[in-house]
């Protein structure tokens, strides 16, 4: 079955997450898509899966001689339309046997009660297929990760999905699991079915894809390219592309002779980072690039005491210390964190605003335990103006407040505390594009202020504009460390080519 | 398209997923423990006492007085599959045994139509409580929290604070007979298990509610409708309480409208202590029935030796507390 997409537009609140994408998915042909995060692949994924509606532009399903265009509504729809998709481990029943996970959207059944014969062979059939030799009643909570994996594939043949989307599926396997998978994929191919393969690893796209769709800031840069005809250096080149009408901020300069206010050496943790070398000095902002799950917020984490540093040394303005909790980081190092998940870690989306920013003082605020209300509200007033934060007064709840306003009231508890070091994680996720410059203008300005400002974001063009210096993190390790030209196409270049584990230097890109 | 079963994907599913994996693994660990200490209390117990519970008479009160443990514990059990709970469930047991009572003693109907229309009561008193938590998105501890009062106040306003008696000699006598040595309403409620257990383990309906429990994200993309399974899950649970109801109308003789005050502990202390997980997907009748063995061992026990008896509901309390703790540490232990 051929699945032709056109012009696909989602719109979210503020961002256009697909702009005009064109895919064209020819049975036999396992189709790589790539794009940078942020780029549109999720979204397109859940289009064409059922779990988002698009807003505009047609998917047509067929050969040239009977076509129809669809819209699915839910994820069943694309399910009985034959478009599968594969998620890492997520899609499984733990304490049900492999058969029956292979069988469940449809368990063979007589009068109700469940045909096991049935189940079994239904499983063994798909198994076959992928020529897998699997215990069929085996508990899937007793298999392996990559196991699991190809248990959901098999379910989804088992609904003759003649399109599978696979969604990183090696991000969690070994190299030799990986292979298997792959051969899995190549047994596919030769049935005729047709393989999305979603994934950040380049080697992966020329070992075992045919054709490529690049997509870039919601758009289909390059629209189902036989990969043939493209060098690594090409998809690298799509994938960064050129960034469009950033911020353009004064030159700033940085004194790194002094102490650090903030500094790494060799540290290890207990999730997994290896000899993490990292300074940030006073007035500097220094960001922290990688893909998702590279663990840049993990590192943070580990280091406010959430997790545990294991080796080496954190040193805070030269003297090292041992961080046990984010209040011993905040009240005895002055280290902020502003974190990722705004809705979930940054405020109380229930209680007003003044307590939303004099949380992390009242002690300071406090008088015999009471904390009064005239106090928290002066604070806010002070921060209000500050930050430019538009609201309606003290009382407003934060839940109520759009999204970079909420960013804002997050920050502000953290200036409030008079930090010194702030780490800011994905500041401007979800944030529109006025609101987003309005955010980088305030961050530069607090490290004009003399604030040391750890940077994670994952949006390439943010990081280009915001760093002093950019650090690249790919699987818990530093993989570069480069000094930001404010060059957009030199520094993606580099920094891309970084997290894809190849040197920044060796291939001066032409500017 | 979000479901009441959605509501704790997001970060927990991982953690959940990995959570009733575990415990499915040592599942059957469980069950065997149970069994040895259910074998082991029974014998200590038989010593003890000079050989005083094994005969015929105490023996057969054991098992008569089992009977309503076991099937409340699977009322429980039952919701507890699809990660819900039924506070309903003790209050929905006595009004059922009222109306079963009325019917015979006010209206003077047969036991053969009395006891199928308390069962229907049950089941409407559950599907009303099923409903209401998919329609209104609720908590389902909350709405049965409320529910538990308003089917409270109805057992009440059926004969108030009066006793029923003598409303069928032959359903009495045949709740007190026996067959071979056990007691008919021990091998009713021995046969209401094996029908769960079927219900789980083999029927469809079965086992859509363990796979919405177990993983509900992924009930839902295979084309199962969790709300589907929750309402069907309380009205289960409601019929189940109703067949506890009917076992102490057979079983007592008199009834009143205190009838299911003391059996809400009991409900949980079954399927918790016997390995049931409590986020939902994975249940355990044989451990259920051993654990509300092993429970009613405390009970003869007291009456053994002669303990005050509110050192039972402590006992059971404490055990409760440790099974659901034991069950967390072996969860973060094997992690």
């Amino acid at each position: 079955m051929r699945v032709r997409c056109s012009q696909l537009v989602k719109v979210f609140p503020g961002v256009r997450a697909l702009d005009g994408v064109d895919l064209d998915l020819r049975p036999g042909t396992v189709h790589a898509l790539l794009g940078e995060n942020g780029a549109g692949k999720s979204t397109l994924i859940k289009v064409l899966t059922g779990v988002h509606r698009a807003d505009g532009g047609t998917v047509t399903l067929g050969e040239d001689g009977e076509t129809r265009t669809v819209a699915f509504s839910r994820p069943l729809d694309a399910q009985a339309a034959g478009i599968g998709v594969v998620h890492q481990e997520r899609n499984l029943v733990p304490s049900f046997s492999v058969a029956e996970n292979i069988a469940l959207q449809a368990l063979p059944r007589r009068a109700g009660v469940v045909d096991r014969a049935a189940v079994r062979d239904l499983a063994r059939r798909c198994l076959a297929q992928l020529d897998l030799d699997l215990d069929v009643d085996q508990p899937v909570a007793e298999l392996s990760v990559a196991h699991m994996q190809l248990v959901e594939i098999a379910k989804a043949l088992a609904t003759d999905s003649q399109v599978l989307l696979l969604d990183e599926p090696t991000a969690s396997l070994t190299a030799d699991e990986a292979d298997r998978l792959y051969a899995v994929v190549r047994r596919l191919r030769e049935q005729g079915h047709v393989v999305v393969l979603v994934t950040h690893k380049l080697e992966e796209v020329f070992a075992i894809a045919d054709v490529v769709t690049v997509l870039r800031d919601g758009r289909s840069v390059a629209g189902s390219v036989p990969l043939a005809t493209l060098t690594r250096g090409d998809v690298v080149d799509l994938m960064v592309g050129r960034a469009h009408t950033e911020l353009e901020l004064s030159e700033r300069s940085v004194d790194r002779a002094g102490t650090p206010a903030l500094e790494l050496r060799g540290v290890s943790t207990s999730v997994g980072h290896r000899g993490i070398d990292l300074a940030v000095h006073r007035g500097e902002i220094v960001g922290l690039y990688g893909l998702v799950g590279a663990g840049r917020s993990e590192l943070v984490r580990a280091l406010l005491g959430l997790d545990s540093v294991t080796g080496g040394e954190v040193l805070v303005d030269g003297d090292a210390v041992t961080i046990r909790s984010v209040g011993d980081a905040l009240r005895r190092h002055r280290i902020g964190y502003v974190t990722e998940n705004r809705k979930e870690e940054g405020v109380f989306l229930t209680q007003n605003l003044a307590r939303n920013v004099a949380v992390t003082v009242w002690d300071r605020l406090a008088r015999f335990g009471l904390v009064r209300d005239r106090d928290e509200k002066d604070l806010l007033a002070t921060y209000r103006d500050r930050l430019g934060i538009r609201l309606s007064g003290p009382d407003q709840l934060a839940g109520q407040l759009s999204g970079g306003n909420q960013q804002k009231i997050s920050l502000a508890k953290w200036l409030a505390a008079d930090c010194s070091v702030l780490v800011v994680d994905e500041p401007t996720v979800g944030i529109d594009v006025r609101t987003k410059a309005a955010f980088h203008e305030l961050i530069v300005e607090l490290a004009d202020q003399g604030l040391a400002i750890l940077l994670i974001t994952s949006d390439l063009p943010e990081m280009v504009t915001l760093a002093d210096r950019v650090a690249v993190m790919h699987e818990r390790r530093i993989t570069g460390e480069l000094l930001n030209s404010h060059h957009y196409t030199s520094m993606s270049a580099q920094v891309i080519r970084l997290v894809h584990g190849e040197s920044a230097v060796d291939d001066p890109p032409a500017a | 398209m979000s479901t009441v079963l959605d509501e704790d994907m997001g970060a927990g599913a991982g953690q959940g997923a990995g959570a009733s994996r575990r415990t499915a693994l040592s599942l059957h660990r469980t069950e065997l423990v149970l069994a040895l200490v259910a074998v082991a209390g029974f014998g200590v117990l038989a010593a003890t006492t000079g050989g005083n519970i094994l005969q015929p008479g105490t023996m057969q009160a054991v098992l008569q007085f089992l009977a309503v443990p076991i099937v409340v514990g699977l009322a429980q059990m039952v919701v507890l599959s699809v990660g819900q709970m039924n506070l309903s469930v003790g209050a929905l047991t006595g009004l059922c045994a009222m109306a079963a009572a009325s019917l015979m003693a006010d209206s003077g109907l047969t036991p053969w139509l009395a006891l199928p229309a308390a069962l229907l009561v049950g089941a409407l008193a559950g599907l009303v409580n099923g409903t209401l938590v998919v329609l209104t998105r609720i908590n389902g501890f909350i709405v049965t929290l409320a529910t538990m009062s308003v089917i409270s106040g109805l057992r009440f306003s059926i004969n108030g604070t009066g006793t029923y008696q003598d409303y069928s000699p032959g359903l009495v006598r045949l709740g007190r007979a026996d067959v071979l040595g056990l007691p008919v309403v021990f091998l009713v409620a021995v046969a209401t298990a094996v029908l769960v257990w079927f219900f789980f383990a083999r029927c469809v309906a079965g086992r859509m509610l363990l796979a919405s429990g177990g993983n509900p994200f992924a009930a839902r993309l295979s084309g199962i409708s969790n709300d589907r399974s929750v309402v069907l899950a309380h009205l289960l649970s409601g019929l189940l309480a109703a067949v506890a109801g009917v076992l102490v109308v057979a079983l007592s003789g008199s009834v009143n409208a205190s009838v299911g005050d003391d059996l809400l502990l009991p409900s949980f202390a079954a399927p918790i202590i016997g390995g049931v997980v409590l986020t939902g997907g994975v249940v355990s009748v044989l451990g259920t029935c051993l654990a509300a063995f092993i429970v009613r061992l405390v009970d003869v026990a007291q009456a053994q030796y002669g303990i005050n008896p509110r050192w039972v509901d402590l006992v059971v309390g404490a055990v409760v507390l440790g099974a659901v703790l034991v069950s967390q540490r072996r969860g973060k232990g094997s992690s």
